[in-house]
């Protein structure tokens, strides 16, 4: 224990010397704290919905004409109704134009964002310059053209619109209470945070497989296996690569949440499903994400121990990426049937149980018993790859030149057992 | 102190690469492993460091099982590296951490070493930025910055220049003279001369020749004789020893100024005095030869190989 305490306190100077990976933490943090506070000093009102005045926020205020956006119609079948159009589009200043070679003109020399010629009752054309992904004008119009042919029509056949709306349109009033998990906003976190853990997983896992073989490139390992055990040597190893990617990734976030905490009115509560998480959740994120991150790193850690170049890392440990991208496209699938069987049976594998078990418990019904034993599992299996790595490691330590498949790894570590 | 290595068996796959090694060495002297290439010398030292393990023999350290991880052994491997980012201080006292040693034991140790092999003003350098040898030499204080029983030095003097191997020998010295036990492989004979009290010479994973080096040069020179004559040239004299004193000796070498004779089974070396006296050869050197650790080397691992 001595001895993993020494190479794990070496190995974590080396992260936390290393001016490149310091540098990058303090970068992505303030980075991040300076998007999050832009809303107190830059007008993105129109992505938050919220204006500071005198560092105060309010509401965004519709009703200024600077603030709205200048739409144009023809009407050529005399049924538009300004009234109607006022209140479907309320950010709008309507003008009516005489003819569809003005409108077009205006729309193209962007005088305008948009402009509408209604060629009869039930037919319209619609202009825009750069139609965006998001654009609702046509069917909001749509909608605008529907409610003007009902009020003619109700008007011609004397009946009253408002009553015919009032029965068709009854409100229903309704009170949730939801007794256990609210998938729709606990999804977006839960995403959030299984990609977290699979770039947690394949990055710090790669930096991790590197670190190792590059032991082996620089030849200091015979000198390390003859002074020290392999478990301690591994396990340190790992475990330094652990924290350091855990130290990262928690200053970064730390830094992203609290300053969102700080700036939370200004973004009119906009990046709540990303960032407002729940206690427990955060327990369970802590317990299996990082589990699972441990379980990878260590056959991360033996892979890096079967090549002697750290331009064959990648190669050794393409088939651990394979499974970890299996598991995490997975993982997200299945986010939306979050009691199927599927998932419910990865909740209990080691090797997609970090995302899989912390969704289930977010996002699920799971009982006591079944985190306990997915957990258990998951550290017993944590425990198993650490041994299997460091006798991976041991075994690899002289063997230089190709890279060492793992089956072959396995065998013969079979062999020397026997 | 006594360590024996006692009929080691190793294979590689189906390859046996050590067919039965066996040597000893005690403590206050120091053993030459000395082998061609791919003699087996490596493999040996690998399995008493445990970095491999042997299909069969056994290793005793004072008569009891030897347990490389219970014992303080300073090890130089075959193949030098250790961190080239990290600064000189910095890893011996991790490696000086690692064998047991207390942090301001090991800092004092480390510093010790270092200023021992003239490499102090390095301590908080990157080892990247030294030159070969002085890499080398850091590696040697790593080596025995944790004050070591048991030294084994695989090829201590490859990549040191004459100056810098006169400090290593000197330190060499030192240790055998503090009572350590030091083995060590080179293909530097000179060396292993000034050094060691007992030799193994391996030769395809086996030990053809192992014992005291001074008992092995007695042995190996009790029947040759040097000679050189002034008046005659060393073919000539060869020639004529081998045409005249058929019965009495044979040319058993040449060296650069001299014949190595070996007398035939039951001469003595009286009998070739007599012999001189009565020729017409003019003596210009007679007398005992005793042959060098490389005359052994090549006479043992040579003739197989």
């Amino acid at each position: 224990m001595r001895k993993f305490g020494i190479v794990l306190k070496y190995e974590l100077k080396e992260y936390f010397s290393n001016k490149t990976f310091m540098g990058l933490t303090i970068f992505l943090a303030l980075l991040g704290m300076v998007l999050l506070f832009l809303p107190r000093f830059v007008d993105m009102s129109d992505f938050t919905g919220v204006k500071i005045v005198g560092g105060e926020t309010e509401e965004k205020d519709g009703d200024t004409e600077e603030n709205q956006d200048r739409f144009l119609y023809l009407d050529q079948a005399g049924v538009v109704r300004d009234e109607v159009l006022g209140q479907m589009f309320p950010d709008v200043v309507w003008q009516a134009v005489p003819d569809e070679e003005a409108l077009k003109a205006a729309v193209e020399a962007q005088e305008a964002e948009a402009g509408f010629v209604v060629l009869s009752p039930t037919e319209y054309r619609y202009y825009v310059y750069n139609k965006s992904m998001t654009d609702r004008n046509a069917s909001m119009f749509e909608q605008a053209m529907k409610t003007f042919y009902r009020m003619d029509y109700c008007d011609a056949s004397g009946w009253n619109l408002e009553e015919i709306s009032a029965m068709y349109d009854v409100p229903i009033t309704m009170d949730w209470e939801i007794l256990n998990k609210d998938s729709g906003s606990n999804y977006w976190y839960c995403y959030a945070l299984v990609i977290l853990v699979f770039m947690l997983i394949t990055y710090y896992g790669q930096m991790i497989a590197v670190a190792i073989t590059n032991e082996k490139s620089n030849r200091a390992i015979e000198v390390l296996v003859t002074s020290t055990s392999s478990n301690s040597l591994l396990f340190g190893k790992v475990v330094a690569g652990a924290v350091s990617g855990v130290f990262q990734m928690g200053v970064i976030l730390g830094a992203i949440l609290a300053a969102y905490q700080v700036n939370r009115e200004q973004w009119g509560g906009m990046l709540d499903r990303f960032l407002d998480i729940p206690a427990e959740v955060l327990l369970a994120f802590a317990f299996f994400g990082l589990g699972g991150y441990l379980f990878y790193a260590f056959l991360y850690g033996a892979m890096g121990a079967l090549v002697s170049k750290t331009e064959d890392v990648s190669k050794s440990a393409s088939g651990l990426m394979v499974m970890v991208m299996i598991v995490y496209f997975f993982s997200l699938l299945q986010l939306t049937n979050i009691d199927g069987t599927a998932i419910k049976v990865l909740s209990f594998l080691p090797i997609s149980s970090y995302s899989t078990m912390f969704a289930r418990i977010a996002m699920g019904t799971v009982a006591a018993w079944e985190i306990v034993v997915s957990l258990l599992i998951l550290v017993l299996s944590i425990l198993g790859t650490g041994f299997l790595g460091a006798k991976l490691y041991r075994m690899g330590t002289l063997r230089y030149g190709n890279p060492i498949k793992i089956s072959t790894a396995l065998k013969d570590l079979r062999k020397s057992d026997s | 102190m006594k360590l024996e290595v006692k009929n080691i068996h190793k294979s590689f796959g189906e390859k046996e690469v050590l067919h039965g090694v066996s040597f000893q060495v005690e403590g206050g002297r120091a053993l030459g492993l000395l082998g061609r290439n791919g003699a087996g010398k490596t493999t040996t030292i690998r399995i008493l460091m445990d970095v491999f393990h042997a299909n069969s023999g056994e290793i005793l350290f004072d008569g009891a099982r030897f347990v490389p991880s219970k014992h303080r052994i300073g090890y130089l491997p075959e193949e030098r590296g250790l961190y080239p980012k990290r600064t000189v201080l910095d890893q011996m006292m991790y490696l000086a951490a690692l064998r047991g040693m207390k942090p301001g034991e090991a800092r004092e140790s480390a510093k010790k070493w270092l200023a021992r092999l003239q490499v102090s003003e390095y301590e908080k350098s990157r080892l990247e930025t030294l030159s070969k040898g002085n890499q080398q030499k850091v590696q040697l204080a790593a080596t025995l910055v944790h004050n070591p029983e048991i030294v084994i030095l695989d090829e201590p003097f490859s990549g040191l220049d004459p100056v810098n191997s006169q400090i290593l020998k000197d330190v060499v010295n030192e240790l055998i003279g503090e009572g350590r036990l030091v083995i060590f492989s080179s293909h530097q004979m000179s060396y292993v001369e000034e050094f060691c009290d007992n030799i193994a010479i391996i030769n395809k994973g086996e030990v053809v020749l192992d014992g005291e080096l001074r008992e092995i040069k007695k042995e190996y020179g009790r029947n040759r004789l040097m000679l050189a004559a002034e008046n005659l040239t060393l073919e000539e004299l060869s020639e004529k020893v081998e045409r005249e004193w058929q019965e009495l000796a044979a040319v058993s070498g040449k060296k650069k100024e001299f014949l190595i004779l070996e007398l035939r089974q039951g001469k003595e070396r009286s009998a070739v005095l007599e012999k001189l006296a009565g020729s017409d050869i003019i003596v210009d050197k007679f007398g005992s030869y005793e042959p060098t650790l490389n005359d052994i080397f090549v006479m043992k691992a040579g003739e197989q190989g």
